[in-house]
């Protein structure tokens, strides 16, 4: 498969198959960010789109022989950041907490055809994604870009618009956090069954 | 259970199958014309050349300073030299990235910013050479006029970096903006070392080198608009 650069230039060139090559090539990996990010398939869905939109819209201030992969990941960090903000601003009061319905947490990772094909230990996913979820959205992007996609800090830092440190800092709290939830999680439970000798 | 163990099954999971594209990324790609990206390195050329005369034209507009000629010339060459090295500067790290990358290194410009500003600031207050003709500030009137001069201008860089830039920058916009700012605010810096005949350290550091730091505060407050991408 051609680079991402190649696939970008010929793309500003007019090319509009290179577009979905390069849709082949990234977007999986991008929603799989953006569904440990915003943890509900339909928004992650959603985020891609507004991603790959906003990148079509932008395509004049790609600089040839730049590798593009940082930026796409930059506008969906912004398109998930702004996204956030708006679900903030929007917030309905339904009334008490005791009144509103469990919502089930649709997120595995995987999409609908590919459920049944082999993967981890789903309870052990299940709680990682239930921790994740539970971090502050810095920490979480923290980890998830340099943890779970691979990314160096360097890279993370470029993509999310903050310093190597920050990055860095981020990353290693968000991922303290997680040892502390994930390394206790059965703790209350065995307390509640007296099953101390 | 820990996250040693959690986090590679996380690392494992299959790679989602992202959705067909969406009606209207198919409409636009549809009519797909080929378009001219962007070249920093032009840009800036532009950017500078474009400053630059109309620096010049301002300069001429208001009058060069009668004691031009009175001034010592390392003072006048050196200060000079630095306005302009605070004007380019940033204005390279603004729109240039780095070999390979398409954003530009908008935290070394943030940083620049800064330190151009307080520099000047710094630099006025310490060293402001007088010769038979300057004039020394009675008033504070005079200040919100070089002020006035110096924000105009800073508003060709800031607006034509703001158009190079336009939808251009998803992180860093604000540090990219004060950069502009304060590369626009260091010519309009250089346009009152050649045009006002004030020697008062107050005044030289406040207003010309506090030039830097409005125009790069109001940059960072306005420009973003321009160039957030949307």
């Amino acid at each position: 498969m051609a680079e991402a650069r190649d696939l970008m230039q010929r793309y500003c060139d007019g090319e509009a198959g290179a577009f979905r090559e390069l849709y082949a090539l990234v977007a999986p990996r991008l929603l799989g960010y953006l569904l440990k990010m915003a943890r509900e398939r339909a928004l992650a869905d959603d985020l891609l789109q507004q991603t790959f939109l906003k990148v079509h819209r932008a395509r004049t201030s790609y600089v040839r022989g730049a590798d593009p992969l940082p930026w796409i990941y930059s506008i969906a960090h912004r398109t998930f950041i702004d996204e956030t903000r708006k679900h903030k601003r929007a917030v309905v009061r339904v009334g008490d907490a005791e009144e509103l319905p469990e919502v089930p947490a649709g997120l595995t990772g995987e999409s609908e055809d590919r459920r049944d094909e082999g993967r981890g230990d789903p309870e052990l996913v299940s709680a990682a994604l239930d921790a994740l979820a539970g971090l502050p959205a810095q920490q979480r992007e923290a980890v998830v870009l340099t943890k779970l996609d691979g990314k160096s800090v360097a890279e993370a830092a470029e993509i999310a618009g903050t310093t190597v440190g920050a990055m860095k800092v981020r990353a290693h709290r968000g991922y303290e956090a997680l040892r502390k939830t994930l390394g206790r999680p059965d703790e209350p439970a065995k307390k509640s069954t007296g099953g101390a000798p | 259970m820990s996250a040693d163990h959690e986090l590679p099954e996380l690392r494992d999971l299959p790679v989602p199958t992202p959705p067909p594209l969406s009606a209207l990324l198919e409409s636009e790609l549809a009519q797909l014309a080929p378009v001219a990206t962007r070249r920093p390195l032009r840009q800036l050329a532009i950017l500078v050349a474009l400053s630059l005369i109309y620096g010049t034209g301002i300069v001429v507009r208001v009058a060069i300073r009668p004691d031009l000629h009175e001034l010592p010339m390392y003072w006048l060459l050196g200060v000079g030299l630095a306005w302009l090295i605070g004007f380019v500067a940033p204005l390279y790290l603004a729109t240039v990235p780095r070999t390979g990358a398409i954003l530009p290194r908008w935290r070394l410009a943030g940083i620049t910013s800064v330190v151009v500003s307080v520099l000047f600031v710094c630099l006025g207050l310490l060293v402001h050479p007088e010769g038979p003709h300057s004039a020394h500030l009675s008033h504070f009137g005079r200040g919100y006029g070089c002020l006035e001069v110096g924000l105009a201008a800073a508003l060709v860089p800031v607006v034509a970096g703001a158009i190079f830039l336009r939808g251009a920058l998803p992180v860093g916009s604000r540090w990219t903006a004060a950069a502009l700012g304060a590369g626009g605010g260091s010519l309009g810096g250089l346009v009152l070392h050649l045009h006002c005949q004030v020697v008062d350290g107050l005044h030289v550091g406040l207003i010309h080198g506090g030039v830097v730091g409005v125009a790069a505060l109001l940059a960072a407050a306005v420009v973003p608009r321009a160039t957030d991408l949307r």
